[in-house]
């Protein structure tokens, strides 16, 4: 009953008229960063985060957490209808979307993944709604050793999970928690890294790091592979088909491929650094491997692309549980909401649901509408998307370039970290174009601190023993775990050197 | 160009860890672990797995790869973006905004130029409008001191 009397709060909350305007603008900008290839959620809350400043908490937060999901559904458009996708979640949407299209049938995939997000997404919403406040009582008895731990389990399987070479994987994540150190040491208080520099006493601010590597690096990076000169002449015209809507047996056929893709969705998202991309590929590959017609499979069945489609968007939400309740992003994504928590002096971890209800079961409850909003924009406001797809890139990137640079200056009116920005964007460009993760590097620069702080707490209180990390049940939990996923990680590169 | 970006990393890790190491003491003055701890092991790693990727890089001797045909237009769009962020400093925001998107649409958008024009101005003003009006934020006026 008190889940009910909280969702209630958070309801009160997230219907004030302001707030149901941040989320409709959120979902709506969600769906336009999803739509736009080689530009996800990381670069697209990144860089809408300085216009939020004027907005009061609760309403900010509602609004980035919309655009973070609704980038979910946005990119399955391209999927389905131009066979690039939006962002890296929706690639298993290809495989079958794409040519579900080609057969006439674009309308149905398009109603039909718009109803798989739908049931992934409230799903995944439901569960957190259930299980956030375990997570949350059990957090309270985490100490520093689980929380380093935790913070080491993330980069861990981010890194082994982005596949490519782990080497560059763990060297992105060094350079992060290299950045992290700059600035005065928290426990001393000694400068570190500043050489003289009033600037860089503070440290270095997450923030034009991130709109450096996710705005402007990725936008050179679609310039070096030619996304401008590409066009959109490719994209299927669903307006010229006879049936738009898809039929009764579509949605008895792949009931239990949503409900399937929505469970494992949710369970891979929750661990922090799996994401959204992996639960779509692992749900794909298992629809494939209970499917009775495998042959159908990347031939148009729906099967696989409602499947991933419900997949990725459980995870989207399973990431906001390590996120509210612990305070760990598992994600370039969830990484920047952190960032956007902690702007408004709000601190996720075990104590924020009884701390400030409000806040936090405001966004939980905000997300169920969010979900009913986007399905009503999916089914009824496509033809709007395609004509987003149709706008030039050669016109959108300069755009968002400007966006950028004026974003990161309005921040703290710094034109140092807008050169840092435009250093971090080269420098993120550079990363991507040799297989280095910019998504790693941004993790670690925001865990670093924590990272550091709760390892040298380990250790002061084990009097320098690193078996402080086995003694302690939850730890070893953590430990087993962080090793399961590895494996797991391991496991799904072998079929792929085959 | 992947042993020049890891050689490029290794030299400024070699400088951090070197930093890390005769700069910042490993133990505070009240015996507990020091503001060196934690960047001595990081850089210590770094240098490490860099090394360890230039020797296992070097090993395997990938053949080398063509540029993109885009690479030019790659590095104009960057050139623009870093004369956008010396422009701010020098004449302001708006006028720098108008300058950039003139400057990209020109390269990137040829033989439309009246629909640049509109672009150039109208997309500046209302970034203009909603950052410094709208939001209230921050929007560099430039050495010039002009008004907007």
């Amino acid at each position: 009953m008190e889940v009910f009397e909280h969702l209630l709060l958070g309801l009160s909350v997230a219907i004030t008229p302001a707030n149901l305007a941040y989320l409709f603008v959120g979902v709506v900008i969600g769906m336009i960063v999803g739509i736009v290839p080689g530009f996800g959620p990381a670069a697209g809350l990144a860089i809408l985060l300085p216009i939020t400043f004027g907005m009061d908490p609760a309403g900010a937060v509602i609004m980035l957490a919309a655009i973070y999901y609704g980038a979910m559904y946005g990119g399955t458009i391209t999927s389905i209808l131009l066979n690039t996708p939006g962002e890296s979640a929706t690639v298993a949407s290809t495989f079958d979307g794409y040519p579900l299209a080609q057969q006439g049938r674009a309308g149905p995939a398009l109603v039909m993944q718009a109803v798989a997000s739908f049931v992934g997404g409230t799903l995944g919403v439901i569960l957190i709604t259930a299980l956030a406040p375990l997570f949350s009582h059990v957090a309270r008895s985490f100490g520093p050793p689980e929380f380093f731990l935790l913070v080491m389990m993330g980069l861990l399987t981010l890194i082994a999970m982005i596949g490519g070479n782990w080497r560059y994987g763990v060297i992105s994540a060094l350079i992060g928690f290299a950045l992290g150190t700059v600035g005065v040491d928290l426990e001393t208080g000694q400068p570190r890294f500043t050489f003289g520099s009033a600037e860089l006493i503070g440290g270095i601010d997450f923030i034009p790091i991130a709109i450096g590597l996710f705005g402007l690096g990725e936008l050179l990076h679609a310039f070096y592979q030619g996304l401008h000169a590409s066009g959109t002449g490719g994209i299927v015209q669903y307006q010229k088909e006879r049936r738009f809507w898809p039929d009764l047996r579509d949605f008895v056929e792949t009931r239990w491929a949503v409900v399937r893709g929505s469970l494992l969705g949710f369970c891979v998202g929750v661990i922090p650094g799996a994401g959204a991309t992996v639960a779509s590929l692992m749900s794909y590959s298992i629809e494939k491997s209970v499917s009775r017609t495998p042959e159908k499979f990347g031939k148009g069945a729906m099967a696989g692309l409602v499947g991933p489609e419900a997949a990725n968007n459980a995870a989207s939400s399973g990431a906001m549980v390590p996120l509210l309740t612990l305070g760990i992003p598992g994600s370039a994504s969830t990484a920047v909401l952190l960032a956007a928590f902690m702007l408004w002096g709000l601190t996720p971890g075990p104590l924020l649901m009884t701390q400030k209800p409000e806040f936090a079961w405001g966004l939980i409850a905000s997300m169920y509408l969010g979900n009913i909003a986007l399905l009503a924009l999916n089914v009824f406001a496509i033809p709007v998307f395609v004509q987003i797809i149709k706008l030039p890139y050669r016109i959108l990137a300069p755009a968002v370039i400007l966006v950028c640079t004026i974003g990161t200056y309005s921040v703290n009116g710094s034109i140092v970290e807008t050169w840092l920005m435009f250093a971090a964007g080269v420098f993120g460009f550079f990363m991507k174009r040799l297989g280095f993760s910019p998504a790693a590097l941004v993790l670690a620069l925001v865990l670093g601190p924590l990272a550091e702080q709760s390892l040298r707490q380990s250790l002061t209180i084990s009097r320098g023993s690193f078996m402080i990390f086995l003694e302690r049940p939850l730890s070893l939990w953590i430990l087993g775990v962080t090793a399961a996923v590895l494996l797991l990680g391991v496991l799904l590169r072998i079929p792929a050197r085959r | 160009m992947r042993a020049g970006f890891l050689l490029a990393v290794l030299f400024v890790a070699g400088g951090y860890t070197w930093v890390a190491f005769a700069e910042l003491s490993y133990l505070s003055s009240a015996g507990r672990l020091g503001p060196g701890f934690f960047p001595r092991i990081i850089g210590t790693l770094l240098v490490a797995i860099c090394l360890a990727s230039l020797w296992l890089d070097a090993r395997r001797a990938a053949p080398p790869e063509s540029p993109s045909p885009f690479l030019r237009v790659t590095m104009v769009v960057a050139s623009l973006s870093a004369a956008l962020v010396a422009a701010m400093y020098l004449v302001g925001g708006l006028l720098a905004m108008i300058a950039f998107m003139a400057a990209a649409l020109w390269t990137l958008n040829r033989g439309r130029p009246l629909q640049n024009a509109l672009i150039a101005v109208l997309l500046p003003l209302a970034l203009y409008l909603m950052f410094r009006v709208w939001l209230n934020a921050a929007m560099p006026r430039g050495l010039l001191e002009l008004p907007f």
